[in-house]
């Protein structure tokens, strides 16, 4: 049964890479020109007002955009070991690796100024913000990484001095986003896990999708949108914090 | 660079405690025979002009999704290593498949106004999506990144990637005879 489950997850690792999305605030950054869109926090693509971010495994690599259809190489900034992830808040970019979170300022967005780093062990870590929380999953996602799976809430009010305030165990965690007070969170094959986060502090568990294969989740204007091994499924949520299932685009076996 | 993420045999110690947790049939091949033919991932080369060659297609199959970019009415959903699959997504309860951008290598994407930014293996490509039926190159950034030696999953053996054979563009699972490279 042991060897079922190490099984299991080695398969999600293949599948799934290390790599993961979920929402972003969009509300701090100025984007002229029509503005950008909204990935998950799996991303490494990310723009915030007239710069492109791209992180690469070692480093972040910045654009100007200022002309859409003309991005402009400014460089790029070390950030050390496995990266991951990337996610704009609060006229910052949170950028998941696997070690930590690197919290960098935008005040030059032509070139990010690390504020601070939240140390974590070793692990893969998407992470996404609201308010003064952010919410970092923890995957041990290979056989020889058997570190714990959680989610880690981070009180980041003072973005100098992120400190954790809550650990929630997670059976095999992916992609995450936030939309108001529901938290969703990717369970890989193991499904998806909604929690209300009125109160950041203690969330709580209000529903868990068993066989809702899900690694990534976009929620925004009452929609959420999951991808998964099944393909991607679309639901509608609402103040009653009920799902319902509004399409499927499957899997083509052909 | 990529020594810090791909190891190669000297580092097998570490890999073989790893296999045993793959179960029995790997449990029986690590250690001894010379010539062991596993399950593992293999790159798949394009040269660089095949690469840097990006078309609209009609819709295609959804194989294997991987991240997905959400921007106004449209839905980006990646097809790992291949491309961009363009959804009219203005009814959540019905969303329509409108075109597949051809990017080879494809793992990433944002949008800022009518442009999609991908990356197509070592380059970065700025994309006039106006018209998802007929995208446009507008610009190309060459040698934004490095030529990927590595697959994006994790705790995976596979065959080394040569950059002499051409550019990684994806990595499909083979058996494979003594793969060198693990992370």
């Amino acid at each position: 049964m042991k060897n079922l489950l190490i099984l299991t997850m080695i398969g999600l690792a293949v599948l799934a890479g290390c790599s993961e999305t979920g929402t972003r605030d969009s509300s701090g950054m100025p984007n002229p020109d029509g503005g950008s869109g909204q990935g998950g926090s799996m991303a490494r693509f990310t723009v915030a007002g007239n710069y492109l971010y791209v992180v690469n495994t070692h480093s972040l690599n910045v654009y100007d955009v200022t002309q859409n259809a003309d991005p402009k190489s400014l460089g790029k900034v070390t950030l050390g070991f496995g990266v991951e992830t990337i996610f704009p808040y609060k006229n910052h970019l949170f950028i998941g690796t696997q070690t930590g979170m690197h919290i960098m300022n935008l005040a030059n967005p032509a070139q990010p100024q690390q504020t601070s780093f939240y140390r974590h062990i070793y692990s893969c870590d998407p992470v996404v913000a609201q308010g003064d929380y952010a919410y970092v999953t923890l995957r041990s996602g290979t056989a020889c990484n058997t570190g714990p799976n959680r989610l880690e809430v981070v009180d980041i009010k003072n973005l100098a001095n992120p400190v954790r305030v809550s650990t929630i165990p997670m059976t095999n965690p992916h992609g995450l986003g936030i939309d108001g007070n529901l938290l969703f969170v990717s369970e890989g094959d193991h499904g998806l896990k909604v929690f209300d986060a009125t109160d950041p502090l203690n969330l709580r568990l209000l529903k868990n999708f068993t066989d809702l294969r899900s690694y990534d989740v976009i929620p925004g204007n009452h929609l959420l949108i999951v991808t998964g091994r099944d393909g991607i499924f679309q639901y509608r949520y609402d103040d009653s914090q009920e799902l319902t299932l509004l399409s499927k685009l499957p899997i083509d076996n052909q | 660079m990529k020594h810090r993420f791909t190891f190669h045999l000297p580092f097998r110690r570490l890999v073989v405690p790893f296999l045993l947790l793959l179960g029995p049939a790997c449990r029986q091949n690590a250690e001894e025979e010379p010539d062991r033919q596993v399950q593992a991932l293999r790159p798949v080369y394009a040269t660089y002009e095949e690469v840097a060659t990006i078309k609209t297609l009609g819709p295609q199959p959804l194989k294997s999704p991987g991240k997905i970019y959400v921007k106004d009415r449209y839905l980006f959903i990646n097809e790992q290593g291949k491309g961009v699959h363009v959804i009219d997504n203005a009814d959540p309860a019905r969303p329509r498949k409108l075109s597949f951008i051809s990017v080879p290598g494809n793992v990433d994407m944002a949008v800022k106004g009518t442009i999609l930014y991908v990356d197509n293996t070592v380059d970065l490509v700025a994309l006039d999506i106006s018209d998802p039926a007929q995208v446009k190159v507008v610009k190309r950034i060459k040698n934004a990144y490095p030529n990927p030696s590595y697959p994006q999953e994790r705790g995976v053996q596979f065959e080394c990637a040569d950059p002499a054979r051409g550019i990684v563009v994806r990595w499909e699972t083979a058996m494979v005879s003594n793969p060198k490279c693990y992370r």
